[in-house]
């Protein structure tokens, strides 16, 4: 049932990329600028030159903290903003000044928007009423839809019938019968609790996957993010930080920003004191030297100020006898046993912020470290990654 | 056992502490006059006033039509009268009603201290008493009144309108009154409408009316019916309006009651007309009730809080 229900839309793009090329995306941002007047007379810029596109079929996250433009970035699409500045194409189409109910897309909205004076099955039945689809066509699409989202045999409930959880997939249901170019969800997982939205996470990602629709998540739980993400696009301050998929946003993040909201950092001050053709030499302040290996695009010189990332899970106990690295002692502060890892901080009288250090349980470390008991932690330079810039930028 | 017993005698002291009150109130000075007219309402007029205690159904006869004897006579003038008043009590509500839903859009959108504001100015006419406000708008209406001045002053008419004295005056002076009264139940309702809503039948391909009509108006539905009825009823009832601004020429079921009691000292007859608009009442709000308590029944299903 439900492959017969995509493998047509799957063969129709298969034909697309054949005849435009494979990397022709479906939504294109380019250059967008917005922005707010607070009621206090102040302004804001909720969008400084974002330039994002995506490709069919594709999940894409928009990562941020709230007040970084993400949610402007989303309403910018579905048509509720107009861009002060900049061009949304659909499929290569220019949709700016196109009004929400002439855009091939939709929206899973943050508190789902359900309409309660409507059924079920009237919801998700909504926008194929609004077209004029044929009865029989809408009732088969409807509960092909509701059967696709786990809730056949529920299109006779009401809305406030339902719990949290069936209401997201009816939000979804609604949105996607439609069959729009994109579906634009905003936060939709925010108000499930732990347990189901980690469930829903895998059911939208797999819902994606199926359909062959590209999906525009926001959200501002990295985890989410790393967890569902073919892209991750990092939006802080109305500026695109950083755009890519999860693993290089972790491993390689392009700038402090990003590098301490995705994921738990430790940032080390260092400067460049030596730059050669394949390698550059870190100094930290402590007087501990590193060498890197140089990566694309990066451009230090001598004397610049850097940070270097290090993961809490990078850390190792204690040094092998060759290799480089940064080696940091210090007492432990805290200790939180997760399971497979024990969390430490410790403190150090080299870094500003205490170190964060993800030990595996294993039977070497026993019942774990206490606090308070030195400890002496090393992390190899192959985990380390420079980045430019102060702490505070 | 004991416990249970005693939890349920509080409950029960409370019931009566609470609700005692104003039971008691409405028993003696509501239920209890309304029997008296209904009782009055079957009983014979005394030649002077007052009744006199026979059975007597031809008092509804008058209005009904099976009166037929010398001293009493079928008159289609009463339903007349009481057709009209519905007419203009349908009029007052449907005027008020278009008046007051964009305003309550608007109101709903501002910012809350601005909305307060405009909530109070709705409500502030209450403060000023109803004959004088009524008062005004003779002065406005009649044909020396302001409005005709004026129109002559610019040229535009050369005869003064014909406003005061008529059904128009009579609904303007409704309207004017029961504003209040309609607005309330409908800002109530439309400003509990989520705008998520309405973002939601855009970005589902819903045009304006489209949105409207599916989501706006049946979300806000229960604020225009229940401005209506409130609205209706005084409407449909009143003689202080009537009286003032439709005169002698446009008289309503109000005022025919009025006159029964206090100059045709015919209480029987009065009592029944009042039984009548009454019975209208109590019968369209039945239907109504019944309309809504199907419509809940219909689309409710047991609860299933289960995960799918």
């Amino acid at each position: 049932m439900k492959m017969e229900a995509t493998s047509p839309m799957a063969a129709a793009q298969a034909r697309d990329a054949a005849e435009n090329g494979p990397a022709r995306p479906v939504l294109e941002i380019r250059h967008a600028m917005k922005r707010f007047a607070t009621p206090e007379g102040q302004e804001v810029v909720a969008l400084d030159d974002v330039s994002i596109s995506v490709a069919p079929n594709e999940f894409l996250t928009l990562l941020g903290p709230s007040g970084c433009g993400k949610t402007t970035l989303l309403r910018v699409v579905s048509g509720f903003e107009d861009l002060d500045a900049g061009d949304i194409f659909i499929d290569r189409q220019d949709i700016a000044g196109r009004p929400a109910y002439r855009r091939p897309v939709n929206t899973v909205f943050q508190t789902y928007a359900l309409f309660p004076h409507l059924s079920v099955a009237r919801n998700v039945a909504y926008s194929l009423e609004i077209a004029k689809v044929e009865q029989a066509e809408t009732r088969r699409r409807v509960s092909e839809m509701l059967e696709l989202v786990g809730l056949a045999g529920f299109g006779e409930r009401r809305i406030n019938q339902l719990s949290g959880g069936q209401q997201q997939r009816v939000a979804l249901a609604r949105a996607l019968v439609a069959r729009p170019k994109i579906l634009l969800l905003d936060e939709p997982l925010s108000a499930l609790d732990k347990s189901l939205r980690g469930k829903m996470q895998q059911e939208l990602k797999a819902l994606q996957h199926e359909l062959g629709i590209s999906f525009v998540f926001v959200t501002h739980d990295q985890e989410e993010a790393l967890t569902m993400s073919d892209r991750v696009a990092v939006l802080g301050q109305g500026k695109l930080q950083q755009i890519g998929p999860p693993h290089e946003l972790y491993r390689t993040p392009s700038n402090v920003f990003v590098a301490r909201f995705v994921g738990e950092s430790n940032l080390f001050a260092a400067t460049v004191s030596e730059v050669g053709p394949a390698h550059c030499h870190f100094r930290l302040a402590d007087g501990q030297e590193v060498r890197l290996p140089r990566r694309d695009g990066q451009t230090f010189s001598a004397g610049d100020k850097v940070q270097l990332l290090a993961r809490p899970e990078d850390a190792r106990p204690s040094p092998p006898d060759n290799g480089t690295g940064l080696r940091f002692s210090g007492p432990v502060r805290e200790v939180f046993f997760v399971g497979t890892h024990y969390k430490l901080v410790i403190g150090t009288s080299e870094a500003d912020e205490p170190l964060k250090a993800s030990l595996p349980a294993g039977e070497d470390l026993g019942a774990g470290p206490a606090p308070g008991q030195m400890i002496e932690l090393w992390f190899p330079a192959s985990r380390l990654h420079p980045l430019a810039g102060e702490v505070g930028s | 056992m004991i416990g249970r017993g005693t939890a349920k005698g509080r409950r029960a002291a409370a019931l009566v502490g609470l609700l005692g009150a104003p039971t008691l109130f409405l028993g003696i000075f509501f239920l209890g006059p309304l029997a008296i007219m209904f009782t009055y309402s079957w009983l014979e007029p005394g030649l002077y006033g007052g009744v006199v205690w026979n059975f007597y159904h031809l008092n509804y006869g008058r209005i009904f039509g099976w009166a037929n004897t010398r001293y009493e006579q079928f008159d289609p003038a009463y339903l007349q009268i009481f057709a009209r008043s519905v007419w203009l009590a349908l009029c007052t509500v449907g005027l008020s009603l278009a008046i007051c839903y964009p305003a309550a859009f608007w109101i709903s959108r501002q910012p809350e201290r601005r909305k307060n504001f405009f909530i109070f100015l709705i409500t502030l006419p209450f403060f000023v008493s109803l004959i004088v406000r009524l008062f005004a708008w003779v002065l406005l209406l009649r044909p020396t009144g302001f409005i005709n001045q004026a129109l002559m002053a610019l040229g535009i008419i050369d005869q003064p309108l014909e406003m005061i004295f008529t059904g128009f005056a009579v609904v303007v002076g409704m309207v004017y009154i029961f504003i209040p009264f309609m607005f309330l139940p409908l800002y109530a309702s439309v400003e509990k409408l989520d705008m998520a809503m309405v973002e939601a039948s855009f970005d589902l391909g819903a045009g304006r009316w489209q949105t409207f009509r599916r989501v706006i108006l049946p979300m806000t539905l229960p604020g225009i019916v229940g401005g209506s009825i409130i609205v209706f009823i005084p409407s449909l009832g009143n003689f202080i309006v009537p009286s003032l601004l439709g005169g002698a020429k446009v008289l309503m079921i109000g005022n025919l009651i009025e006159q029964q009691f206090l100059s045709a000292r015919n209480w029987p007859f009065g009592a029944a007309l009042s039984m009548v608009v009454m019975a209208t009442i109590l019968v369209s709000l039945l239907l109504y009730v019944r309309q809504m308590t199907r419509e809940e029944r219909v689309t409710a299903t047991p609860l299933n809080r289960q995960e799918a």
